[in-house]
């Protein structure tokens, strides 16, 4: 089998388990394709609930009684050469786009878009570096979750990862790094299935060629 | 288990609560039937077995490598500024801890889930100083609403009904909940939780693992919980049993690919966070978390020089122990452990919290081996189980009676002269159909869920030498190990064997000299009454005589097999080797030569004793010698324990009865005419509940079934 088409039958391997770990996948060639795709997720869905105070312009109350952002938001760190034209094409629409001072916003944002370092196919995990406060922020205050994940960079079992692990925790004096398997999940009352017990309520991958 | 528990007998009382809790029953019995069916799912994708020798062989050698792997974890920890505590005890933990929070002034405490912070009752000593406590795994934050300890070590709040929890969350917020509206229920901790966590002041979690290479520890959650904890405070604080050192990340990479799958059928967690090093936080002063890693010894580093014990430290804490256990599904978790639930917290208990416990809770264990079989750690836990009731039975004590029990075994010629006597006396007692009738109720009540047999009017070594033969040259030559219940109980499964032996052309001996195997004395904690019988058995069987050594009761063939070494070293090796259970024997040795056999239209289903189903590792062979001869009709759960356990009946009957009636239900579903089994106590016990239904389904040995269909 040549190397492309192992990499290959990975994705898929990679997509079925996301799959099963209720992410919800989409491809495209590029991030700027796939900014269409954020947006339209973002215009659908209902504005984020305020869990805490915070002062900023509220709307009416959501399904579990809080008070629910006018402007929604989308937080958007260390998103490198695809942050400015997020930026763009989000504030065109009206919406409010960070990329640092999370802690001002611990209440809730609706989207939070992070880059996946690598993708794991057995798993179907994503591993993030969260070394930086902002993008482990966003990854969990956040309703919706999106990680941004090459399908190059998709590896074959957990135990293939011990190499890039031990690379990223030897990387900075300090490191905190974290493999997100869908969303924030529990099965604590009486073992049915529920997301969003704390951190996202969905989990999209945009999983891009190259 | 609850504190008031001192005796035995309170805790037969604390049992009857849980199996009168019909939620409870409801719950765990659903559960133990969708574990096996999600956790089967994800295994079929890997190496299982492989996987967990390779888990087993990491935390073994961690193990003995356990002082050089702190001293590698704290050099490398502190050189990224972490601060490493070690605890002699809980006490100790708890002080360092709270020394902590004093140090910053600090009241508002945040948890993620930590079974060590349960070990050292650390909230306790928190709230005693002063400290408000949140718990906020969902689970964890449930049992803290109502000031109970956790029923399993993964879901702590699954004796928990929806009705309990709208209750319990209603109180917090004040508002009216629909119970049956459970995701809404889950998103009440969202809002509740969410300003505990902006507020926390110091953040406290555990770790699965601690990697000595470079001072990293990994913490797999499923709600995000984890990582909230280890973010939002300035101070974290992570608290880890000496046992979670491991030299490297493909130890715990290895460990990760298993402990989801067995502890919930995951192929992962939702988060697993790996963290070095004292990381930033973006509103200090400074811009650096604090972070601390205490270290809990608690007698750690003396179980690890223990050449037994020391493979407690291959748990994961995964909770598939308890997931598995029959008695777990009968009693749930508050009933099967202390703080640690399980077979695993059978043992720990004995270890962190008490051996008085200990000496109650070792007891109830029905010796299934489903536990062992499925650990992701490969860890022997019935085997330590009997040793901690060897432990308990010396330290605590035991019943006269049961040394009086040991005296008698020790002896055959007198344990088969009172059998021979106990025969005589039951004789006002006995029914046509062999069953006793009329036991004192005051007496025997409990004992009264299922019919007992009596003894058989004839042993079957008075009546072996109308079943001998010598075939002029057969095929092979074995020596029947008989087994007590089948000896003087049940002789017709032997002289059914005998039958199907001689149609096959191999020679059978009885050596007359054979006693009980030893098991129930084991089960006992007699230890060395139990070697001083393997002595007698290997003596009498002369094991180079013969090519097989065959018993027809799967818990003899795998305590002849298995345990014997135990007891006495190499003198069993070659007798032990040779041992084999009937079914396989048959099966795989033997083969059914189909000229001598009709094939009958009855509808035969099958009971796999847990021996033989766990200990041997067989399960196909009855099944297909049942398909040989007549029309072999499965039934659900056809592995799992019938309640016997040899002694456990007698000791626990409230439990085996409820186990008996899981097996009966099954039974009836699968409308088979007969069942089989491969072993006298669980004969015993199914034929028993069968009567006492008056059910018309016949429960027969294999080798009946087969010598029935033999043609005449």
């Amino acid at each position: 089998m040549s190397s492309a088409q192992t990499q290959a039958n990975l994705v898929d391997l990679y997509k079925e388990k996301a799959a099963a770990t209720a992410c919800q996948i989409a491809e495209f060639s590029s991030f700027e394709e796939a900014i269409p795709h954020l947006l339209s997720l973002m215009e659908k869905k209902a504005p984020c609930e305020l869990l805490y105070e915070e002062d900023v312009e509220k709307g009416p109350k959501g399904p579990n009684g809080c008070p629910t952002r006018v402007q929604k938001v989308v937080a958007a760190p260390q998103l490198g050469e695809y942050y400015e034209p997020l930026k763009k094409a989000f504030e065109e629409k009206g919406y409010k786009v960070v990329d640092s001072g999370l802690r001002h916003y611990l209440a809730g944002i609706d989207m939070g878009i992070a880059l996946a370092e690598k993708g794991i196919a057995q798993s179907g995990s994503c591993m993030v570096n969260t070394n930086n406060e902002d993008t482990r922020l966003a990854t969990m205050i956040c309703e919706f979750s999106v990680l941004v994940l090459k399908k190059s960079q998709i590896m074959p079992t957990v135990l293939s990862m011990a190499d890039v692990l031990r690379s990223e925790m030897s990387a900075s004096p300090a490191n905190y790094i974290t493999f997100i398997s869908g969303p924030s999940r529990t099965a604590d009352i009486e073992r049915v299935g529920a997301v969003g017990v704390h951190g996202p309520l969905e989990m999209h991958i945009v999983l891009l060629e190259g | 288990m609850k504190d008031s528990v001192k005796t035995s007998k309170d805790y037969k009382e604390y049992l009857e609560e849980a199996l009168n809790d019909q939620f409870l029953r409801k719950t765990l019995d659903k559960f133990a039937v969708d574990y096996r069916v999600s956790r089967e799912a994800v295994f079929s994708e890997i190496d299982g077995r492989d996987l967990i020798k390779k888990v087993a062989d990491a935390k073994d050698n961690a193990c003995r490598h356990m002082e050089e792997l702190y001293a590698k974890f704290k050099e490398e920890a502190e050189k990224r500024g972490v601060i490493v505590h070690r605890a002699k005890d809980a006490k100790e933990a708890n002080e360092i801890i709270a020394s902590i929070a004093k140090k910053h002034e600090a009241k508002k405490i945040l948890k993620s889930k930590s079974m060590t912070a349960e070990e050292t009752h650390l909230n306790h000593k928190l709230i005693e100083e002063g400290c408000e406590v949140t718990e906020t795994d969902l689970g964890e934050w449930l049992i803290q609403l109502r000031h109970e300890g956790p029923s399993h070590m993964v879901m702590p709040a699954i004796h928990l009904s929806r009705y309990q929890v709208a209750d319990d969350l209603g109180k917090v917020t004040g508002e009216k909940y629909d119970p049956e509206d459970i995701q809404r229920l889950v998103k009440v901790a969202r809002v509740e939780l969410r300003g505990k966590f902006i507020e926390g002041e110091i953040g406290i979690s555990g770790a699965n693992f601690c990697i000595a290479e470079n001072g990293t520890f990994g913490i797999a959650t499923n709600e995000g919980n984890g990582r909230m904890v280890t973010t939002l405070p300035k101070v974290h604080i992570a608290l880890a049993g000496l046992d979670k050192l491991i030299p490297d990340f493909e130890t715990a990479l290895t460990a990760l690919t298993v402990l989801p799958r067995n502890a919930t059928g995951q192929r992962i967690t939702a988060n697993v966070t790996f963290i070095n090093g004292a990381g930033e936080y973006a509103i200090g002063e400074d811009n650096r978390k604090e972070l601390h890693v205490v270290f809990l010894d608690n007698g750690r580093s003396e179980i690890a020089k223990d050449p037994l014990f020391s493979q407690v430290f291959r748990c994961v804490r995964c909770g598939a122990c308890a997931n598995v256990c029959p008695v777990f599904r009968m009693v749930g978790g508050h009933k099967m452990g202390h703080i640690y639930i399980g077979a695993i917290g059978l043992i720990l208990t004995y270890f962190f919290h008490g051996k008085d416990k200990a000496a109650i809770l070792a007891q109830n264990c029905i010796g299934c081996e489903a536990c062992k079989d499925i650990c992701a750690g490969g860890i022997d836990l019935p085997r330590l189980i009997t040793e901690i009731r060897n432990k308990t039975a010396k330290e605590v004590g035991q019943p006269m009676q049961v040394a009086f029990v040991g005296k008698i075994m020790q002896n055959r010629k007198l344990f088969h002269r009172l059998l021979k006597f106990a025969r005589f006396s039951q004789k006002p007692f006995k029914t046509q159909e062999g069953f006793v009738r009329h036991l004192p109720d005051a007496l025997f009540g409990k004992h009264q869920f299922k019919s007992l047999p009596t003894l058989a009017d004839k042993a079957f070594r008075e009546i072996y030498a109308e079943h001998a033969y010598t075939l002029e040259n057969p095929k092979m030559r074995v020596a029947l190990f008989a087994g007590c219940a089948q000896d003087f109980i049940f002789p017709e499964h032997l002289v059914a064997f005998m039958k199907l032996m001689k149609a096959h052309n191999v020679q059978v001996d009885f050596p007359e000299e054979q006693t009980c195997c030893g098991l129930p004395v084991q089960m006992l904690a007699l230890k060395e009454v139990a070697a001083d019988i393997a002595r007698q058995n290997v003596k009498a069987i002369d094991a180079s005589k013969y090519d097989y050594i065959v018993t027809l009761c799967a818990s003899c063939a795998s305590h002849l097999s298995h345990n014997y070494k135990n007891f006495i070293g190499d003198e069993c090796r070659e007798f032990s080797s040779k041992v084999k259970d009937f079914s396989s024997f048959m099966n795989d040795v033997v083969k059914l030569d189909m000229s001598l056999f009709n094939k009958s239209a009855e509808k035969v289903t099958v009971h796999i004793p847990c021996h033989q189903a766990r200990s041997l590792g067989v399960m196909e062979q009855p099944r297909n010698l049942i398909g040989q001869v007549a029309e072999y009709t499965p039934s659900k759960e056809e592995a799992s324990c019938c309640g016997f356990g040899g002694t456990y009946s007698a000791k626990f009957p409230e439990v085996s009865k409820e186990l008996l009636g899981n097996k009966i239900r099954r039974i009836e579903e699968s409308q088979a005419e007969r069942i089989v089994t491969d072993c006298p106590g669980c004969t015993m016990q199914i034929r028993g509940g069968l009567h006492k239904k008056g059910s018309k389904v016949r429960v027969t040995h294999i080798a009946e079934l087969l010598a029935d269909n033999l043609k005449k």
